[in-house]
């Protein structure tokens, strides 16, 4: 049967879960973002690597509007934003609510216990119930591993634990895209691997996956799709397998040997 | 020695001041604080206006304008509603300043968690921001209520009764000018003491959950 146009699974039929297209970010005179494309198909895992200053972050943060692009593109699901006019709240909304995001930094509530970290999201944006949302903050603190803490304030968790908490909250709000930025940098290495544990799952899953990484065996192993960026533009993408032996510019080859071998 | 009843009877006007006055502080310093981070200049220079002209203006001059220059013939103001609007009006001003302090205080981390999970503006204010920096104000609130605790003595200029009132009757009374004024001090003590301890031991605990 035919598809009217108009139907908003229509716009899922190209298949791609995240679009952006030519994304332009500048601040003052500093070209963060040279105009930057990229897209992500549903259930695929995307890792972006690159040189520090080669915003991966800010390219990241542009997809749920966290900063804001000078022009482009940007798509999410069925909801469409064009950066460079006026953007309306419910658009915006509309945009939040289907991409979850992990911080390096975890950025869990620190007055509200790891339940109510992962509840109180899910009452206030989705109106979920108090009870609703507890049960499915313990379903995901399971899930991660955690069943047994949520009493716990995010203080008393290790390093490891807060970022996976933060992973399920953002879950609960049940995005169709999750966003990483560096979740293990500030992670001693075991710690970060508890945490990559939980990644790989999701992405078994099927999860839509945006993961900026200086984990370069997660981007090679777990990811379906890499991106290298440096100096705001992408300097090559494709199979991940594929780069890592062959990259096709100078500059990969620069940086990816400079990582490598440390 | 009688003099400790006589003066002890001033501590609950005393207390009354301070907690009334501390109390419409509290809550009148939140808009100020917000003002002043507001996106619109004209809104942050109207609030830093109004804080810089509460707190440049004398206690005690504040409570003259409002009991003799408002309290005119016409409306009558009598002494303690004087004292508790001024003293809430200077307290909005200092408040507003300990919880920009405390905003500043705040992650930056914690405004964009929220944003990312499409938290609205108020539900960030009173659900995530909003408590962390009241746990941050607590210790410069705590000293800025035990400084109020010690300027309301001033509102026996306008014939409030609080501890200093009975201590000055008591001393004028008598022909020993030294004792009463040191009862007034030794109740200050007794009050603000305790005050500080248990300011202290609430941030301590406090403090423990929110470093991360
Ligand atoms: N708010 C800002 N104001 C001005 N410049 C900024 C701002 N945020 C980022 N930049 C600049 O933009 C560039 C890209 O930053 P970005 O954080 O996106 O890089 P990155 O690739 O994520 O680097 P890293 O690996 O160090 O996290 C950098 O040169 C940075 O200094
Ligand atoms: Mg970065």
């Amino acid at each position: 049967m035919a598809q009217p146009v108009t139907d908003p699974a229509a716009a899922k039929s190209t298949g791609m879960d995240v679009s952006l297209e030519h994304i332009v970010k500048a601040y003052g005179e500093h070209v963060v973002l040279d105009d930057v494309s990229l897209s992500v198909r549903e259930g695929e895992v995307c890792a972006i690597i690159g040189p520090s200053g080669a915003g991966k972050s800010t390219l990241l943060r542009c997809i749920n509007l966290l900063e804001r692009p000078d022009s482009g593109t940007i798509r999410v699901g069925d909801t469409t934003i064009d950066a460079g006019q006026e953007v309306g709240g419910k658009q915006l909304h509309g945009l939040r609510r289907q991409v979850g995001m992990v911080f390096q930094s975890f950025n869990l509530f620190p007055h509200l216990t790891v339940l109510r970290n992962i509840a109180l999201p899910q009452e206030r944006v989705l109106g979920r119930s108090r009870a609703e949302a507890e049960d499915r903050a313990m379903e995901l603190l399971q899930r991660v591993g955690l069943g047994d803490k949520p009493a716990q304030y995010p203080s008393r968790c290790s390093g490891g634990q807060q970022q996976r908490v933060a992973i399920a909250r953002a879950l609960a709000l049940d995005p169709k895209v999750m966003l990483f930025d560096e979740p293990t940098s500030a992670l001693d290495p075991e710690l970060g691997l508890e945490v990559l544990a939980v990644m790989r799952e999701l992405a078994d899953e099927g999860m839509t996956m945006i993961v900026v990484t200086h984990e370069m065996q997660f981007a090679r192993d777990v990811s379906d799709h890499l991106i290298v960026m440096g100096h705001g533009t992408v300097l090559e993408e494709g199979q991940p397998e594929k780069i890592f032996t062959d990259p096709a510019t100078d500059r990969t080859r620069r940086f990816l040997r400079a990582v490598l071998e440390r | 020695m009688d003099y400790v009843g006589p003066i002890a009877s001033g501590i609950p006007m005393s207390l009354l001041l301070t907690v009334l006055g501390f109390a419409i502080g509290a809550v009148g310093g939140i808009p100020l604080a917000l003002m002043r981070r507001s996106r619109l200049r004209s809104v942050r220079f109207i609030s830093r206006s109004i804080i810089e002209l509460l707190r440049g203006i004398p206690p005690i001059v504040w409570i003259f304008l409002v009991y003799f220059g408002i309290g005119n013939g016409l409306i009558k103001v009598e002494p303690v509603p004087a004292a508790i609007v001024a003293f809430g009006l200077i307290s909005c001003a200092y408040l507003a300043e300990i919880y920009r302090g405390g905003l500043s205080a705040v992650h930056r981390g914690q405004w964009e968690a929220g944003v990312a999970l499409g938290l609205s503006h108020g539900d960030q204010l009173a659900r995530i921001i909003g408590p962390q920096v009241m746990r941050y104000s607590i210790p410069a609130a705590a000293t800025y209520a035990i400084g109020l605790l010690k300027d309301t003595s001033i509102a026996f200029t306008i014939g409030a009764q609080e501890i200093l009132f009975f201590a000055d009757s008591q001393a004028k009374q008598s022909s020993d000018a030294l004792t009463p004024y040191l009862v007034a001090a030794a109740a200050y003590i007794i009050l603000t003491v305790p005050c500080a301890w248990f300011a202290r031991s609430v941030d301590r605990r406090l403090r423990v959950r929110i470093a991360s």
